[in-house]
Formats: C-alpha cells, structure tokens, sequence
C-alpha cells in the first residue's frame, strides 16, 4: 500500500510533467527539453523567497509562478520563434538544450550546490491508512495534480482560447488565416506550461530537495511519461504519468537501487518501439488524426 | 556563359590550393607541437585529436543522415570500458582492444538505432537519451567488471609490446585522427554519403531512388557509432583511468556543440567544432559554471545565427570548392541522343501495368474503387479526372507509397502489389511527384546522380579507398546526369543549389533525375502543375522523345491541351471510379466525361 500510494504520487509528478510538455508539443510539435530546468527554477526561486525573504508559502510559489511564465515565454521568443517551420528544422532540440544548460547552471551559480530542505504541505503531517504510513504531502501530490488536469481540460474543451489551441495543434496556418493570432497562442501555451511546471515544482521539491540538479533523472521520466501517454496528448499524459510512476514502484521493489532508474528509460524504449503513438495513440483510441506527409 | 564557368574552374583551382595549403600547415604545427610545447599543451592536443574522432563519428549521423541523438557519451562510454576490460582484464593486445571498443559501440548503437527504423527526429533523441541513462546506470551498478563508481585502472598503453610515452601517445592518436579523417571525407564523397544526404533531406523520394531508408539510418549510425567506440577506446588507453561521471549527458551535450559550432554536415566542422571547443574551457578554469552557460549560449545562438555552423558559414565565400571534379559547365560529349537510349525489360508483355480492382478506402472514404487499367508498353497513357478523382492515390499505390485495400498491380509480368517503394526501381519504374521533391541539400548535378545509384557495382571498401572501379563509375555516372541536364536545359546549372531554380526548373529536375534511373515506366504526377506555356511545351517534347526511346509513360497532368496533344490513350477518373477509356479522339466528345469536368449541360450557366 505504501508502495503504491508513493508509486502514484510520483507518478502524478510524472503525469504534470507529461502535460505540460503535452502543452507545449499539441501546438507547436515540438519537446520543450529544457522543461525540467524550468520546474528546477521554480522550487528554487520559491525556496528562496521563503527562506530569505520570509514570505509566505502560497506568496514565495506565486512569485516562482509569474518568474516560470516569463521563463517559458522568453524560450519560446529566444529558442524557437526564430527557427521558423520546427518539422523541417530539427535546430530546436539543440537551442532548447542550450536553455536548458543555461537555466541548469546559472541556478548553480547563485543558489549554490547544497541541497536545501523544502517544506511539505502541512508540515510534513502523517496519517495511518490501512496499515500504512502515508503523508499528507503525497496525498495532496495526487489531488493537485488531478485538480490541474482537469482544469486544463476545461480550459481546453470550454474556453475560447481553448478553441484556438486545438485549432492552431491542428493546422497551424489555417489556424493563423481563420484569424487566430496562433503565435500569441503559442507563446500562451508555453506560458501556461510554465504555471504548471512551478507546481509540480512546489510539490517534487520536499522529496528531491531543492538543489540545481534535483530534475536530472525526473526531467527525463517526464519525457518519458508524455511519450508512454502519446505527445501532444494531454489526457494520455495522465495515464502515462501514473502507469510510469506505479511500474516504477512495482518493479522498483524486486531491482537493486542502482538499476531504478533505468526501469522508466526501458519502458519508454519498448513503448516508441511498439506504440510510437503511446498508449492512448493506439488504433483503438486515435480518432483518425492524419499525421501523415502528403505526397 | 563560357567565360563565367571558366572563372568558376579557375576559382575552384585556386582555393582548392589555398585550403590544401591551410590543412598542410595545420599537420605540420600538429607535427611539431610536441616538440616546441609542454606536456600541457601535447595533453591537450592528444585529447584534441581524441575529439575530433568522436565529432566525425558524431557529423556522419547528425549532419549527414540528420538523426538528432544523444547517445555519443555512452557509445563513447562503452567503447572505452569495452576496450578497457579487454586489455587490462584479459590481456589482450591493444589493436584487438580497440576493435572489441567499436564493437560493443556498434551493438549498443543497435539498440538506439532500431526503434529508429520506425520513428525519427524527436522520439529517436529520447530513445539515445534513455539508453544514454541505462548505460550510464550500468557502468556505475556493474560494479564486478566496471569498477562502479571507483573508477576503472588501465594497464599503461602499449603498441606491439613497446609501452608509449606522452608524445608516442600523442602521434599514434594524430595517425588514427587523420585516418578517420580520410574515412569521413571517403565516406561522404562516395554514393553513400549521397545517399545519407538524400536521405537527410527527403526520406521519401529517397524511398523512391531505392534507397531502403530505414536500413540506411541504422547504416549510418553503425558508422557513427564505429567512430564513437574508437574514439573511447584511445582515450581509455590515453588517460589511464575511466569514471563513469565522464560519460554523462553532459558530455553528449558538449559532442553535439562540437558539431553545431564547426558545422554539421561539413567534412571540415567536425575538426573546427572540436578545436573550438576544447579551447573554449581553457579560458573558464576558473570558474567551470560560466563554462556551462557559455556552452549553452553558443548551442541557443549558433543554430540560429549560423545554422551551417562556421565552416558552413565560411564555405559560402568559397563555395566553388565543392563543384563537381568530374563534368564542369562547359563539357559537352555531344548533344545527348535519345536514339541510344536503351530500355532494359526482362520480359515482352503487351500490358506494361496491369491493375485489377484496385481499391483504396480511407476510413468511410473510398478514394479508388476498384479501378482497372492497363499502360501498354511504349505509350504516353494520361490519368485524368477532376481534382479529388483519385489519381495521386492511385499512382501512390502503383509506387508503394500506399498499400492498396484490395487488387492487385502487375508490372512488366511480375505482380507488385504492396510492394516497398525502395524496391519498386529495381524492377523499373521511377516517378516524378505531385509537390517538388528535391535534396536541397545537394547541388543540382548531386540530384540526378542520385538516381544512378543502381548502375553501381563497386564494394563499400572501394569507396573508401577510391579504387579505379569506383572513381570510373562515379565519372560515367556523373556524365550520364551531365546528359540529362543537358537535355532539360540545365547543363550550366550544375553547381548550384535545386532552391535557386525557378519552379519549372525544379519540375525538370525531377524529371532528369527520374530519367537517370533508368526506368522502363516513368510515372509524372502533375508534371506540367505552375508551369509556363513555354515550360509545358517543353515538358511536351521531353514527353514524346521519353516515349519514342521506349519507356512507357503514365502520365496525370491537368493541362487538358497537353494531354490531348500527346496521349496514346487516356483513362478519365470521377470519385475514385473510372467513367471512360480510349484514344483522345474517343475521349474528347464522351458525354460523361465533359459532364465530369464541366457539369450537367443542361443545368450550366
């Protein structure tokens, strides 16, 4: 029980990551690599703001909140905007890397290399489930992190910017002659990313944390999560998050420590060889989607 | 026009000399820079060298076949733990410690390479970069044979017994440098590398030439990664000691700005990028996180200031360096003969194209129902209809683009229903495409010597050494593309990139390098699309004196002039279905089909 309430909590980690990458990928196609830096920077700026500033929790993770938007913005004016058609031109993997290392390194700078002890969500606080000692902290990693899927959902299915996100995922040009400013959308959707990534930030920082490198192995799970639900699908980001996060947990408990990490690689690996569409990117789930060049 | 490639003959002659000049003091500093530097600076050099052999390897797969990966720090890795465990653990000799090196790369690039058969660009950089973590997991959990994260001890280097001091290191590893070196440039300017390039730049048509694409990603990265392991496994000998930590992401990170600053897909970038970026550091001992956001700073600006990196930069000021060294402008055989032209058929069947039932449907869409047709040999047969009738779909299917829901193609005799696009050409048939499709990577002349890659009969090691056979075959190929270039008009073009051609032209282009395969049934989807009055009836003639040397055409065009002007037989398509066949002559006054084209009589206008 223990293990599998720590597997989902991790997992809805894995999953928040999964979406705002989804995020970024449904509008632009592409993989914000230097994502992970971006939720680094935001458990540390908010540490920081309670440590030395003696703010308040929620004021220190608004203040990383607004700094992450405007983190993710500039990316996408500095790395990306210029590059012009991102299917054609694979430069982006190597300019957002380079943020990434920029963002990794600059956080090393002023921050320092200590690993800083980050506050739970009502301190700490342990409860008896059904034998198992299970913090409140996990628990609220799980609602959180449903809670923000599901408003980004109603954000998407009901508002009028989310019209125009799936309209710009869809056909971007069309997207920009229907009247749909789709770089301000774009640049929204980074933005909106970047929200996300300062929570899940706020909440991965108690159990990492809060150092210039506490992403360099989760960053990557969170690309592995995305790919396992389906890029660009940000349902499928839930499944692929919380499936990456129990696996982990199951067949964690039977692998010596080392080998751990490797688990979620290797399953990412088996899922692009036999689902490069992810789980949900199945025949029986894709709603007829055409990806496809046409010739 | 004369003056002007003579100019350009000349240019080329004169940098040639100048950059031979350059890279023959660069040897000779390397030459004596042990001799008038201290260990400090041979250090470096030695572990220059080492670099450089990683960033070729890293260049084959970036720049030439365009896989973006992650993976250089563990091939890297592996090579050197590989090479390691074999000469200190089991003795063996350091030359069978190097191959053992590129071999376990070479297995490990299998891993990554695979799942590449399917996917590319964004899911292949993850794949490199989980297999990145595994490996590096392993090198620190396996601690019976790596040492884990203590590190691992090599026996000091020695060659045939004799142990090597630091300059004896430092030369050996300048020999292996200049001969990867060699290799790479071998490699690139061989029909391989064409076909890396072509590959990079358009997957498709590359399918098209015949060209098994997914087999050539996983080519090209056994090379990458064969260059990878050697590079690990001297530098295991040369530093004596291996950590895991040096294998990390972050080393993949400073390969990859090795490349992107000298400039992918150039032979020279590697060695500029490299030098470049062990220099770099010496400015930032001090303060190594300053290191880093340098590094970063370069990989965000260069790709998008200079995305040719600066030798591709520079190169533009010189770009007569790389016309081609076989056919100039001005080398004329005589006017190309299409009477010599000589169709290869195995057999002698009336019907050159024979469908039946062909059917393809699109989820609740039929795009072709059940359609049945036959090309006889040596005719122009046009596929016409209004847009949407499904022609592209159905020359799709003919060419293995699409795999069709029911019927059934025979060609030339054989049934090639389904068939991979890549072995459509070695049966004879070459296409031309509805939307351009050229390499606009390659010069002019490169696009048509692409579709000669069938005539070739020499061996990879050829290649690499430049036999006679090879370079004889790469001459006839390259005057038999100068053919037809000539014929399409674009003979002084030779040199220049597809892009600066007018659309026309491009349409040209594709049709000389659809002719240079060869083909006994050439496919033109839309040919004549966006073209000039001028241009479609020079598209016409082209057509007709394609036919009269006996390969047999299909042929969608819209141009209705056109197809009637030159058509032996004409097949009408309306939503998928075929409403009329015949000679143009039967055609033209067939009610149904000027229905089709121009509605009910009565109802227009």
């Amino acid at each position: 029980m223990q293990q599998f309430i720590f597997g989902l909590a991790n997992g809805s980690i894995y999953a928040l990551m999964a979406l705002a990458i989804g995020m970024v990928f449904s509008t632009t196609e592409i993989i914000n690599f230097a994502h992970a830096s971006v939720i680094m920077l935001a458990a540390m700026t908010s540490y920081w703001c309670m440590a030395y500033f003696h703010l308040s929790y929620i004021l220190a993770i608004l203040i990383a909140v607004v700094i992450n938007v405007l983190v993710n913005m500039l990316i996408y004016k500095t790395c990306v905007e210029k590059l012009g058609r991102l299917s054609a031109n694979i430069g982006w993997i190597v300019t957002l890397f380079g943020a990434s290392i920029i963002i990794d390194n600059a956080a090393r700078m002023y921050f320092g290399t200590e690993p800083q002890p980050y506050p739970y969500l009502f301190g700490g606080k342990v409860v008896h489930i059904l034998g198992a000692n299970i913090m409140l902290h996990e628990i609220m990693m799980i609602v959180v992190s449903l809670a923000v899927g599901l408003a980004y959902q109603l954000l998407i299915q009901k508002t009028r910017f989310g019209r125009a996100v799936r309209a710009v995922s869809f056909r971007r040009d069309t997207a920009r002659l229907m009247g749909i400013k789709s770089e301000t959308t774009v640049l929204f959707c980074f933005g909106l990313a970047g929200v996300v990534a300062a929570i899940s930030g706020a909440l991965i920082a108690p159990i990492t944390f809060a150092s210039y490198n506490m992403m360099s192995f989760i960053g990557l799970k969170g690309f592995a999560a995305a790919l396992i639900g389906g890029l660009g699908n940000t349902r499928g980001a839930f499944i692929g998050g919380i499936s990456l996060g129990l696996i982990e947990a199951l067949i964690g408990s039977f692998l010596p420590a080392a080998y751990k990490d490797a688990i979620s690689f290797f399953v990412m690996i088996i899922v692009i060889i036999f689902l490069p569409g992810g789980i949900l990117g199945a025949k029986f789930f894709s709603k007829g989607r055409t990806g496809k060049e046409k010739i | 026009m004369r003056n002007s490639s003579r100019k350009a003959a000349q240019a080329k002659k004169r940098y040639s000399a100048l950059f031979a000049g350059a890279w023959g003091l660069l040897l000779l500093a390397s030459l004596i820079l042990p001799h008038s530097a201290g260990n400090y600076y041979t250090r470096l050099g030695s572990l220059l060298f080492i670099y450089v052999i990683l960033a070729v390897g890293y260049n084959i797969a970036l720049g030439y076949c365009g896989m973006v990966t992650f993976s250089a720090a563990a091939l890297y890795g592996v090579g050197a733990y590989a090479s390691a465990i074999a000469i200190t653990r089991y003795g063996l000799p350091f030359g069978v410690g190097v191959l053992w090196g590129m071999l376990a790369a070479c297995l490990v690039s299998l891993v990554v390479s695979i799942p590449a058969i399917k996917v590319k660009g964004d899911y292949l950089a993850l794949v490199s970069i989980g297999v990145l973590e595994i490996i590096q997991q392993v090198m620190i959990g396996w601690q019976g044979v790596t040492g884990g994260s203590v590190g691992f001890h090599i026996d000091r280097w020695k060659i045939f017994g004799l142990p090597l001091d630091l300059r004896g290191k430092y030369y050996v590893l300048l020999a292996v440098m200049v001969l990867c070196l060699a290799f790479q440039r071998n490699l690139v300017k061989s029909r391989w590398g064409r076909d890396f390039k072509a590959m990079r730049d358009n997957e498709i048509t590359a399918g098209g030439l015949g060209i098994n694409y997914p087999l050539y990603r996983v080519f090209g990265f056994l090379f990458s990664a064969g260059l990878s392991g050697l590079a690990g496994a001297v530098y295991a000998s040369f530093i004596g000691y291996l950590s895991p930590d040096s294998f990390g992401f972050s080393f993949s990170l400073f390969v990859l700005l090795m490349v992107v600053v000298g400039g992918s897909g150039t032979l020279s970038g590697p060695v500029i990028g490299a030098a470049i970026a062990t220099i770099i550091p010496e400015f930032f001992n001090a303060s190594p996180d300053l290191k880093q956001i340098v590094y970063g700073l370069l990989l965000v600006i260069l790709t998008q200031v200079l995305p040719g990196g600066l030798v591709g930069t520079v190169k533009k000021l010189f770009h007569e360096i790389d016309d081609n060294i076989f056919v100039g402008a001005d080398s004329r055989r005589g006017a190309f003969n299409f009477e010599d032209y000589t169709v290869s058929s195995t057999r002698d069947t009336e019907n050159i194209l024979t469908m039946k039932g062909l059917t393809k449907c699109y989820g609740g869409l039929t795009a072709v129902n059940a359609l049945n047709m036959t090309v006889k040999r040596g005719t122009v047969h046009s596929l016409i209809g209004p847009n949407g009738a499904g022609k592209t779909t159905t020359v799709n299917m003919i060419t293995g683009i699409e795999k069709p829901t029911a019927g059934s193609v025979e060609f030339d005799g054989q049934d090639i229903t389904g068939i991979r696009m890549w072995d459509l050409i070695h049966k004879g048939v070459s296409r031309t495409y509805q939307h351009v499709r050229l390499f606009s990577g390659m010069s002019v002349i490169d696009n048509v010597v692409v579709g000669a890659r069938l005539s070739y009969t020499h061996s990879l090691v050829g290649a690499l050494f430049r036999s006679r056979k090879m370079r004889r075959e790469e001459r006839a190929s390259y005057e038999s593309a100068m053919d037809y270039l000539q014929v399409i008009g674009l003979g002084e073009r030779l040199n220049d990139a597809p892009g600066s051609l007018s659309s026309g032209q491009q349409k040209l282009l594709e049709l000389a390098r659809a002719l240079c395969m060869k083909p006994v049934l050439l496919v033109l989807d839309e040919p004549c699309a966006g073209l000039t009055e001028t241009e479609t009836e020079q598209f016409s003639d082209l057509i007709l004196k394609i036919r009269n040397a006996g390969i047999s055409v299909l042929l969608i065009e819209h141009h209705m002039s056109l197809v009637m002007e030159i058509s032996d037989y004409i097949t009408v398509l309306d939503y998928g279905k075929e409403i009329a066949e015949g000679t143009p002559e039967m055609i033209a006054p067939n009610p149904e089909v000027r229905r089709a084209y121009l509605g009910e009589e009565d109802k227009a206008c």
